[in-house]
């Protein structure tokens, strides 16, 4: 109470007055929970990359000619001689300047922001078209399965959904590639553009993206897709029994009023929840996908990062990804204080 | 015969559940005539809510209506359109339930709410409905009504909210209101309040209204006539008067002898043995037979019919007239 009064007391006061108002005080509220977190993350995984073993071994392993010495001078080179705490308020110290330092493997020492700023938006090309896919098709097909609880459609649909949870993405993945891809040849294979300009299909670099990113976004959709059905369906259905969904029927209100506005808005609730959730995870890429594509995003250099203990890159693709879970997060408060007026006011 | 706002006839509504068919209302007849309050009293389970629901034709699913007829001003609602029904309910016959905590969109303002339904019935701007609204919220007596209007219902009290729930089904002017325990959920003090105000309000706009309830205390000062259910049958229907000072059937007395308010002496008191009967195999013959201290092997083999045994009070009780109850309310 008294830190927020004294972090009021500097700015003016329309400032201060807009910052008082109910909903930003929710998310300024939400806002000082996810700070410590975002440190508490920072600090596990740089203690996880340094006892997954020794970069410059990984390094020199495969040559044969290498001399101690040489090693020594490449150790102190990357500064991982230093004690672990120095190492981390180095790493600290140049994260609030903006620099994640460069990277040991990729693109001969290519600053990792760099790396990243390229590879992020793949992933979010990627993300959001699934996303936005998975929603439309989700929230109509789960509300048409409640409102038809028993029915033939509504026992296919659960019955699909069910399955399409079980299905491993990487499984999904390959088999797609391998039917429309490889025998059918349809889409390309991997990446995000073709190479040459000559291959764009009509010339146009625009649907040459769109070509590329069909069959990804069509996997992903599919795999994000069966649970949120599933959600929408169980939540609707729920709501549906309520007291003021007869009420609005009793009032004379069209069918379609009482399902798509009154039931559908309190529905959405765990939907948004659950969605923020997952997606936040998503937007930071999806290391499985991106892999099985071998889509340029940052879940894939995440994987490359790893294999080759590649420590500033791993460790700003984590300060990357921490970033959009929770901005994610932030957006799903927002989002569900603007649904649910119980968050909203008091 | 011309007064004569609803009339239902023989109205059966089941739920067709995996257990079983539930017949929760089986041959249950009423008529409300113009201006009057209808007591619609009997235990819990006993149909009461889905009657009122069958006459909006909003039975919730697996619920149907499966014979039966509802005449409301001389037309057939059964044979509406759903088109028209919707014309009807909230315009013509509304509801009020028994939850005024769960009754309320909690995602919607008050203000919302009510502006939604009023302009789905009337033709009239924003600014007008919303100004219509603040006027039934000074009706139902609610302070402050410019700002309480934009309030959520998680911001009210209950009884608040309960008023809103009558402000809302007043806001079209309705001939009819379904009234379902709106006071069951709120505590004594409030309760008189509500059922002061719907009182007081009915007889200002000229409405009819069925009050449901399962305590006979509280139709005592407001119902005109009552018709008691029993395991979804009508077993007895007369004036208010008929009903405290001259009931006819069993159930009836027990209803009146299980009420602590009804200024009787203390030792009469006592509860109805027995449990409501179970809806999918209902017991055989007058359903209430397992629990009448009157019944005779007769009871279980011949369903009673609606005897008119007076003008005006109909009773469903094979031994209606060789038996002589008592109402607790009457000095011996
Ligand atoms: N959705 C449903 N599915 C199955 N049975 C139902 C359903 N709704 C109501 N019933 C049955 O219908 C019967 C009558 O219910 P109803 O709600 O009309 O009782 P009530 O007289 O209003 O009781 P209360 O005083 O508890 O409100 C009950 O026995 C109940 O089991
Ligand atoms: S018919 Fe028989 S069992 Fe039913 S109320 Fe009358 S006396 Fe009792
Ligand atoms: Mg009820």
């Amino acid at each position: 109470m008294s830190i927020k009064r004294k972090v009021l007391h500097f700015f003016p006061t329309r400032v201060a007055h807009a910052v008082q108002s109910p909903l930003a005080k929710y998310v300024l509220r939400r806002l000082l929970y996810l700070i410590p977190l975002f440190f508490g993350i920072l600090i596990l995984v740089f203690v996880a990359t340094r006892l997954a073993g020794d970069p410059v071994k990984l390094m020199t392993g495969l040559n044969p000619r290498i001399t101690a010495e040489a090693r020594e001078r490449l150790t102190q080179y990357y500064g991982l001689d230093q004690p672990l705490y120095y190492q981390f308020a180095k790493f600290l110290w140049e994260l609030f300047q903006g620099n994640l330092g460069n990277s040991y493997a990729l693109r001969g020492g290519t600053p990792v922001t760099t790396l990243i700023g390229d590879y992020a938006w793949e992933t979010f090309k990627l993300q959001l078209a699934a996303l936005f896919f998975s929603l439309v098709i989700a929230i109509p097909i789960g509300v048409m399965s409640a409102r038809r609880q028993y029915s033939k459609l509504d026992v296919s649909v659960t019955t699909t959904s069910l399955v399409g949870t079980c299905i491993p993405i990487f499984y999904m993945g390959i088999v797609t590639i391998l039917i429309f891809s490889y025998f059918l040849g349809w889409f390309p294979y991997g990446q995000a553009h073709s190479l040459e300009p000559s291959r764009y299909p009509f010339g146009s670099y625009t649907l040459d993206e769109l070509w590329h990113l069909a069959l990804p976004t069509a996997v992903l959709t599919f795999a994000t897709l069966a649970p949120v059905v599933l959600l929408v369906r169980s939540s609707m259905l729920e709501i549906l029994r309520q007291d003021y969904i007869l009420a609005a029927r009793a009032s004379g209100l069209s069918e379609r009023t009482v399902v798509y506005k009154h039931a559908l808005r309190n529905a959405l609730i765990p939907v948004v929840t659950y969605v923020g959730l997952y997606f936040g995870g998503m937007l930071a890429g999806a290391p499985i996908t991106e892999t099985v594509f071998n889509w340029p995003g940052v879940g894939r250099l995440y994987v490359e990062a790893t294999a080759k203990l590649d420590f500033p890159l791993i460790m700003g693709i984590t300060v990357f990804i921490t970033l959009m879970v929770l901005v994610a997060n932030l957006i799903t408060d927002i989002t569900y204080a603007y649904i649910d007026p119980r968050i909203r006011i008091e | 015969m011309t007064n004569e706002l609803l009339k239902i006839e023989n109205l059966k509504t089941y739920f067709d559940t995996w257990a079983g068919v539930v017949k929760a209302v089986d041959g249950v007849s009423l008529n409300v005539k113009q201006g009057e309050t209808l007591g619609l009293v009997g235990e819990s389970g006993s149909g009461k809510s889905v009657t009122a629901l069958s006459i909006l034709r909003i039975v919730p699913r697996p619920g149907k209506i499966v014979d039966g007829r509802i005449l409301y001003k001389g037309e057939s609602l059964l044979e509406k359109k759903e088109n028209e029904m919707q014309k009807i309910r909230g315009k013509e016959i509304a509801y009020i339930f028994q939850d005024p905590a769960t009754s309320l969109n909690p995602v919607f303002s008050i203000a919302d709410q009510l502006v939604e339904i009023i302009r789905h019935h009337q033709n009239l701007s924003k600014q007008e409905a919303l100004e219509r609204a603040i006027d039934l919220f000074k009706l139902v007596e609610i302070p402050d009504p410019e700002v309480k209007i934009w309030n959520y219902p998680h911001q009210l009290s209950g009884g608040m909210k309960q008023r809103i729930a009558v402000a809302r089904a007043l806001s079209c002017q309705p001939s009819l209101l379904l009234a379902d325990e709106p006071t069951t959920n709120l505590d004594v003090t409030i309760q008189a309040q509500i059922l002061e105000l719907m009182k007081n309000l009915k007889k200002k706009l000229g409405m009819s209204m069925i009050l449901i309830t399962h305590d006979m205390g509280v139709v005592a000062g407001v119902a005109d006539r009552i018709s008691v259910l029993y395991a979804g049958r009508v077993c007895e229907s007369a004036s208010a008067r008929t009903i405290f000072y001259n009931p006819k059937h069993p159930y009836t007395v027990a209803l009146l002898t299980a009420v602590p308010n009804l200024a009787i002496k203390r030792e009469k008191l006592k509860v109805i043995p027995g449990t409501i009967p179970n809806l999918i195999e209902p017991p055989s013959g007058c359903r209430f037979h397992p629990r009448c201290e009157y019944a005779q092997p007769a009871c279980s083999q011949e369903v009673p019919p609606l005897v008119e045994i007076e003008p005006e009070h109909y009773v469903a009780c094979l031994r209606a007239k060789e038996i002589d109850v008592k109402s607790p309310l009457r000095a011996e």
